[in-house]
């Protein structure tokens, strides 16, 4: 009985996992085409949106602000905000978008968000390696000191920001007010990102509030896994992981719930 | 074997709850053909999406012990801004066999030559119905499930059809939606009328047209 079901846990891996790949290279080459750089576009909008916006502090307000580089500042904050913010603008109508793909039964509408989503996480990973590369070479950003931290901040921010998009998908098909408000909410949740402030540059009294947000608690251990003892983070891991999983727990029981209601064309 | 138990299938619409099925039951078994019978809108579409897993049932469940096509329509199953062979090449990959095998048998069946390379939006339906049947006869099913679209072929590809799935494929189950009275007389041996959310079974399929006819 139990090899059984091990096999059959093997066959539907296997089923899960050419289904992923199929829908990763159909998006891709849906997205983006098979003309000049083709995919790599994924890694071209964080690349862009990051480099510009520092550049454009950089001149603004000088090139350090408390002693840290204003550009490695603004790069490492702007490319995980793009991931949240293009992964929740991705989910929502994601089922709606795809619908013609509900034909066949082994795709499931949990694969679309799952595979949406990784698209901009390797995007926006290929950002951070390429645009780092690149200002490490030009002395304007700090080889990381501990890479372990960074990518665990990574990774925890981007768990939270996946599960906040298996709640956007189903609620933005069951209501349209939803989907208009995305664009303004999560323009309003950059203050409280991390993306401005390390907690320690606030007073104690904000601090604390400051990091009840599973993504700044992401954010200051991506930094501090760049700065190393040239920063004083204040994180917690468990609150990113946390959330994270009452936000999945949620977003899954509402797709299961959607689904039997989602109309096909 | 196909079996459907007490389905239910309501649509939500401008505050109204629209049932279109009201406790379907019935049992498809492998070599069955059955002809599903009803005027437009009576649910058809609806009960083929259903046992193809398109949808869900309000309640109720399907029971598939075979392995089931998608449905063949007008609508889904493909991506319209991908090529013919982008979409051959979609569908190897979800169903886990071979590309090589698969496009060479598109080829032969559809005789789409160039068009293959075109997006599949610009494919007239007679187009996309060689498309859909050469995809779901290489990939080999226990049902299919068949929504009008046979009709809309020209001769040469009704003559296809009747070879690969009557003549090479006579042992396979046909779950069909059509509203042509000689093509269920000559190919089903059950139907299926649908009349107001109800659906009621027939052994004797000319006894289903002739009821149907009344309608």
């Amino acid at each position: 009985m139990a090899r059984f079901g091990l096999k059959q846990f093997k066959q539907g891996w296997q089923q899960q996992l050419r289904v992923i790949h199929a829908l990763m290279i159909r998006e891709l080459t849906t997205r983006y085409g098979r003309e000049n750089i083709g995919f790599l576009w994924i890694m071209a909008e964080p690349l862009l949106f990051a480099g510009l916006v520092a550049i454009i502090w950089r001149f603004w307000k000088g090139p350090q602000e408390h002693g840290i580089s204003i550009i490695a500042f603004v790069v490492t904050g702007y490319i995980p905000i793009t991931l949240f913010r293009h992964g929740v603008a991705r989910s929502a109508s994601i089922f709606t978008a795809n619908s013609s793909l509900m034909y066949h039964r082994q795709i499931k509408i949990l694969d679309f968000v799952v595979v949406r989503f990784i698209i901009e996480f390797l995007g926006g990973m290929m950002a951070y390696v390429f645009i780092a590369t690149i200002l490490i070479a030009f002395d304007e950003f700090p080889v990381p000191a501990d890479p372990g931290l960074l990518i665990a901040g990574w990774t925890l921010y981007a768990l939270f920001s996946f599960s906040l998009c298996l709640i956007i998908a189903p609620v933005s098909e069951m209501s349209e007010v939803v989907e208009k408000l995305i664009p303004v909410t999560t323009y309003i949740m950059i203050p409280v990102s991390g993306l401005f402030t390390l907690a320690s540059w606030l007073a104690p009294g904000p601090r604390e509030y400051l990091l009840l947000s599973p993504f700044v608690n992401g954010m200051e251990m991506m930094r501090k896994g760049i700065w190393g003892d040239e920063i004083t983070a204040y994180y917690n891991i468990w609150n990113p992981i946390g959330c994270s999983a009452v936000a999945a727990i949620i977003g899954l029981v509402l797709c299961r719930r959607i689904r039997r209601t989602l109309t096909v064309e | 074997m196909i079996v459907c138990q007490n389905i239910f299938k309501s649509y939500k619409h401008g505050g109204g709850t629209k049932r279109v099925l009201n406790d379907v039951n019935f049992t498809v078994q492998q070599g069955d053909r059955i002809a599903l019978l009803g005027r437009n809108g009576a649910g058809k579409t609806t009960l083929i999406k259903l046992i193809g897993g398109v949808e869900m049932p309000t309640s109720g469940k399907v029971v598939r012990k075979m392995s089931v096509s998608w449905p063949l329509g007008f609508a889904g199953g493909f991506q319209g801004s991908l090529t013919g062979y982008d979409n051959a090449r979609f569908i190897a990959r979800i169903y886990g066999c071979d590309y090589d095998g698969l496009r060479a048998y598109v080829e032969d069946f559809t005789e789409l030559g160039r068009q293959l390379k075109a997006p599949v939006k610009t494919y007239s339906s007679g187009m996309r119905a060689r498309l859909a049947f050469a995809l779901s006869l290489a990939i080999e099913f226990d049902c299919y499930l068949i929504d009008e679209i046979i009709l809309v072929g020209d001769q040469n590809f009704q003559r296809k059809c009747h070879y690969e799935l009557f003549e090479k494929r006579g042992d396979r189950s046909l779950i069909v939606a059509s509203h042509s009275n000689e093509f269920v007389k000559a190919y089903c041996n059950r139907a299926l009328v649908i009349h107001g959310g109800r659906a009621t079974p027939y052994d004797d399929v000319n006894e289903a047209v002739e009821i149907y006819d009344k309608l």
